[in-house]
């Protein structure tokens, strides 16, 4: 384990794909690292904080030897995340440690699948049995719990109680329900037959009434949505909708060039997985606050651990057996889709570019390619961009005024980068 | 480029197989009906807005029309739906559009609003007006393309390749969806909450009927009970009503005219949308003359009276005499005894009851061109 981190350093001084990437993820940033400059007026509580963490994190992308060190430093540790821990929250946290976000979020959650099923009205009892299929409670709502945090985060942020205010229930309920719509809709687009340890339901019911179940619950969720009364965050919410689908469109096409390729797979991600939960969180600040900064936080934690997020669903999808995230692994492979650690892997092992570009179609593609990726170190480098991600959550979020549920939000992102399901 | 894609796709295919169309508005025939409909396009100005060019010139859609042509002679129903974007009569596809741009302007300006300016209207419509219509056929045209989803366990070897079918399905969805996901955002714009949540409860509306009608479908093997006439016009007016009527509604509320109007373009919407399905599950019925061959649904209304009016018994015992040797319905046969009783003329009265009743909710409004042109079409469907 301790081996390859040599390696690692060479390629980043002599690989000039990989130091182009860093580009790329250094210009994503820097839009909301130009924002965070822009905000002197901050009360000192927080500037200090954000001063202290925005140069820690903007170090990290410019002098090679940061880099390095952190590297050297995860490879020598046992446990993963240790920078990310010590340079975040030390500075910020004067208190004992922060809350586990499911527990703080629990008790804005209780009602969260009943009151779904109450929008899911419908009087033909199989079509509702579908619509209720996936609203079980066995999943994990990680959605709405971000969503009901980061609206208490920024009740408390604006100079009000925290407890939620109706229409920021209703988003934290309306994206578990876009949320699930999308995923009745991809498992018959992939032809799925499992999802969360149980039957499909293109499965079990068939492909034609899946779809409608999915278009059901989409109205419903837009019903909802209107009923919150606030055109803005119609429209925030509506916009999500719109890259889901571009996100899946995003999925049939790769691109040729490996930079196009690696910046192809972060809108796609974006797109797929991230919009719902930065326009969400979007959504919920608009109704307690009207600062377009304050907005913007939310929606860059949001986006920001989305990606995080996806990127670590990847690199799972590799490392994690069977059964455990309630799909086959190597599931992405078999689907022609090329991920981070395929796209990591490819620059260590050029044969792998030919198979992306048929999409792992020939005998024996899927088990080269799968070997290639362990034998790479493209797992390790699609966590450790994963981390970068979650690095710039912690830095947006620490603008918001100290609260539980900040410090909460804080330590999600270590439980994103952690899991193993 | 999408158009010409599509075109030239459904040239090669219209030749090889019959033609089947999955229009809603496309199965009645009166010649007059394409004549009201196009006098009525020039009186609102043509509808085709940017909004749906957009959507189709996009790169999305585009990708699809692409990808489409690999489904060239499989069973896909994708495919006869794309030919029915180009071979239908253009005049009944954009039909809804036209019914909510021409309600707009029966119903005038607006006298409650001060921010609806009279000198934006083009034609006498508000431009939220016109991008209402837009989203009326979008909307529909996601459903089209859904309601052609293929089971994938239904299908048999002998059916063709299941690969074909599972492509199929994945454009199908993609392209219902983006084009519902275009809806969503062009719903957004407008500004207008009540209308996001009316516009949204008529898409659930359709997927229940959608569902009902599967469902009926599949009874249609089985041959077991069928619905009752009451529980006919509710589900069809979840699946061929809904949509216009809350359109021709929300129409109202974006020039904020009253309850009462909004009430009777409602009541118009849902009335003509009624009588046109009659009208089309009629046309087998009235149009057939003796030894040509015919086809219809059985949950097409005159059968749906039939059975109600015979009773379950006889009707069994019809469907039985009508079968052949090969054990198919001759369906001539079956059209003979539907007309010896008295279910294709209840079919008829009822046409013309929901006719009637349309163009009783459509003369509240001023008299104006874009009324005349909503009565005549409120008439064209009760003639046959």
């Amino acid at each position: 384990m301790a081996g390859p981190w040599w390696r690692q350093c060479r390629r980043w001084t002599t690989n000039s794909s990989a130091a182009s990437l860093f580009e790329t993820l250094c210009r994503f940033s820097s839009r909301s690292a130009s924002l965070s400059s822009s905000t002197p007026g901050r009360p000192s509580w927080s500037s200090v904080a954000g001063k202290a963490v925005q140069t820690s994190s903007c170090a990290q992308f410019n002098p090679k030897n940061v880099i390095f060190t952190s590297l050297l430093m995860r490879y020598k540790s046992q446990f993963l995340y240790p920078t990310l821990q010590s340079c975040c929250c030390r500075t910020i946290h004067s208190d004992a440690k922060p809350k586990d976000p499911f527990t703080l979020a629990q008790k804005d959650l209780t009602s969260l699948y009943d009151d779904i099923k109450k929008e899911l009205f419908v009087s033909k009892e199989e079509l509702k049995s579908l619509c209720d299929y996936y609203f079980d409670g066995k999943g994990k709502a990680i959605r709405p719990m971000i969503v009901v945090l980061m609206a208490r985060a920024l009740n408390i942020h604006s100079n009000r109680a925290g407890d939620l205010i109706p229409g920021q229930r209703s988003i934290a309920m309306i994206s578990e329900m876009i949320h699930t719509a999308s995923l009745v809709h991809d498992d018959v687009i992939d032809g799925s037959d499992k999802r969360r340890g149980k039957k499909t339901i293109n499965d079990v019911w068939g492909e034609r009434k899946a779809i409608l179940a999915g278009d059901f619950i989409l109205s419903a969720a837009s019903m909802a949505l209107a009923r919150i009364g606030n055109n803005t965050v119609v429209k925030v919410l509506s916009q999500v909708i719109e890259d889901l689908v571009r996100g899946e469109f995003m999925q049939l096409g790769s691109k040729e060039n490996e930079n196009e390729r690696f910046k192809h797979y972060l809108e796609k991600t974006f797109k797929k997985t991230a919009s719902l939960i930065a326009n969400s969180c979007k959504a919920v600040s608009i109704l307690v606050n009207s600062d377009p900064e304050v907005h913007e936080i939310a929606y860059q934690y949001g986006r920001n651990v989305g990606i995080a997020f996806q990127l670590v669903d990847d690199v799972l999808d590799f490392t994690s057996g069977a059964n455990h995230l309630g799909k086959p692994s190597a599931a992405d492979l078999k689907l022609g889709l090329a991920t981070g650690p395929v796209l990591f892997a490819c620059q260590q092992f050029p044969e792998l570019h030919a198979m992306i570009m048929r999409r792992f179609s020939s005998d024996g593609d899927v088990d080269r390619a799968w070997q290639y990726v362990l034998q790479s170190d493209g797992v390790q480098q699609t966590n450790y961009l994963a981390q970068r991600y979650c690095e710039e959550a912690i830095r947006q979020v620490s603008m918001l005024r100290p609260s539980p549920e900040r410090d909460a939000l804080i330590k999600l992102t270590e439980l994103v980068l952690t899991r193993d399901k | 480029m999408f158009p010409a894609s599509w075109s030239r796709l459904c040239c090669r295919t219209l030749s090889s197989r019959g033609r089947r169309t999955l229009s809603l508005f496309s199965s009645s025939g009166p010649s007059n009906w394409s004549k009201v409909v196009s006098d009525a396009e020039k009186i609102v100005g043509y509808p085709t807005s940017f909004m749906s060019l957009r959507c189709l010139l996009s790169d999305e859609l585009s990708n699809v029309a692409m990808h489409v042509r690999k489904l060239v002679g499989t069973q896909h129903p994708l495919l006869s739906t794309a030919r029915g974007f180009v071979y239908d009569n253009r005049n009944n596809l954009q039909m809804r559009g036209v019914i909510v741009l021409l309600m707009s302007k029966a119903a005038g300006p607006s006298h409650a609003a001060s921010d609806l300016l009279a000198q934006d209207m083009v034609s006498g419509i508000y431009p939220s007006q016109r991008n209402l219509a837009e989203i009326t056929e979008l909307i529909h045209t996601a459903f089209l393309v859904h309601r052609g989803i293929v089971d994938l366990k239904e299908w048999t070897v002998s059916d063709g390749p299941l690969k074909d079918m599972q492509f199929g399905n994945k454009m199908a969805v993609l392209s219902g969806d983006f084009l519902l996901a275009n809806a969503c955002t062009g719903l957004a714009q407008l500004n207008n909450t009540k209308v996001v949540e009316l516009i949204s409860s008529a898409i659930g509306d359709l997927v229940q009927g959608i569902y009902y009608e599967n469902s009926n479908n599949t009874e249609e093997n089985g041959l077991t009970d069928g619905v009752d006439v009451a529980t006919w016009e509710e589900q069809t007016f979840l699946s061929h009503g809904a949509l216009l009527a809350k359109s021709c509604q929300a129409a109202m509320e974006l020039a904020k005219h009253d309850k009462e109007s909004q009430r009777l373009a409602y009541k118009y919407g849902k009335h003509l949308s009624l009588g046109h399905k009659l009208n089309s599950d009629l046309q087998p019925f009235v149009k057939s003359s003796v030894g040509e061959p015919v086809s219809f649904s059985l949950s097409a209304a005159p059968v749906v009276f039939h059975r109600q009016i015979v009773g379950q018994e006889r009707w069994h015992q019809q469907l039985q005499q009508a079968k052949t040797q090969r054990n198919q319905l001759d369906y001539s046969k079956l059209l003979a005894a539907v007309k010896s009783e008295k279910g294709m003329s209840s079919a008829v009265d009822l046409c013309c009851y929901h006719g009637n009743k349309a163009l009783e909710a459509i003369q509240a409004f001023p008299s104006s061109d874009a009324r005349s042109a909503l009565e005549n079409i409120a008439s064209t469907i009760t003639k046959f």
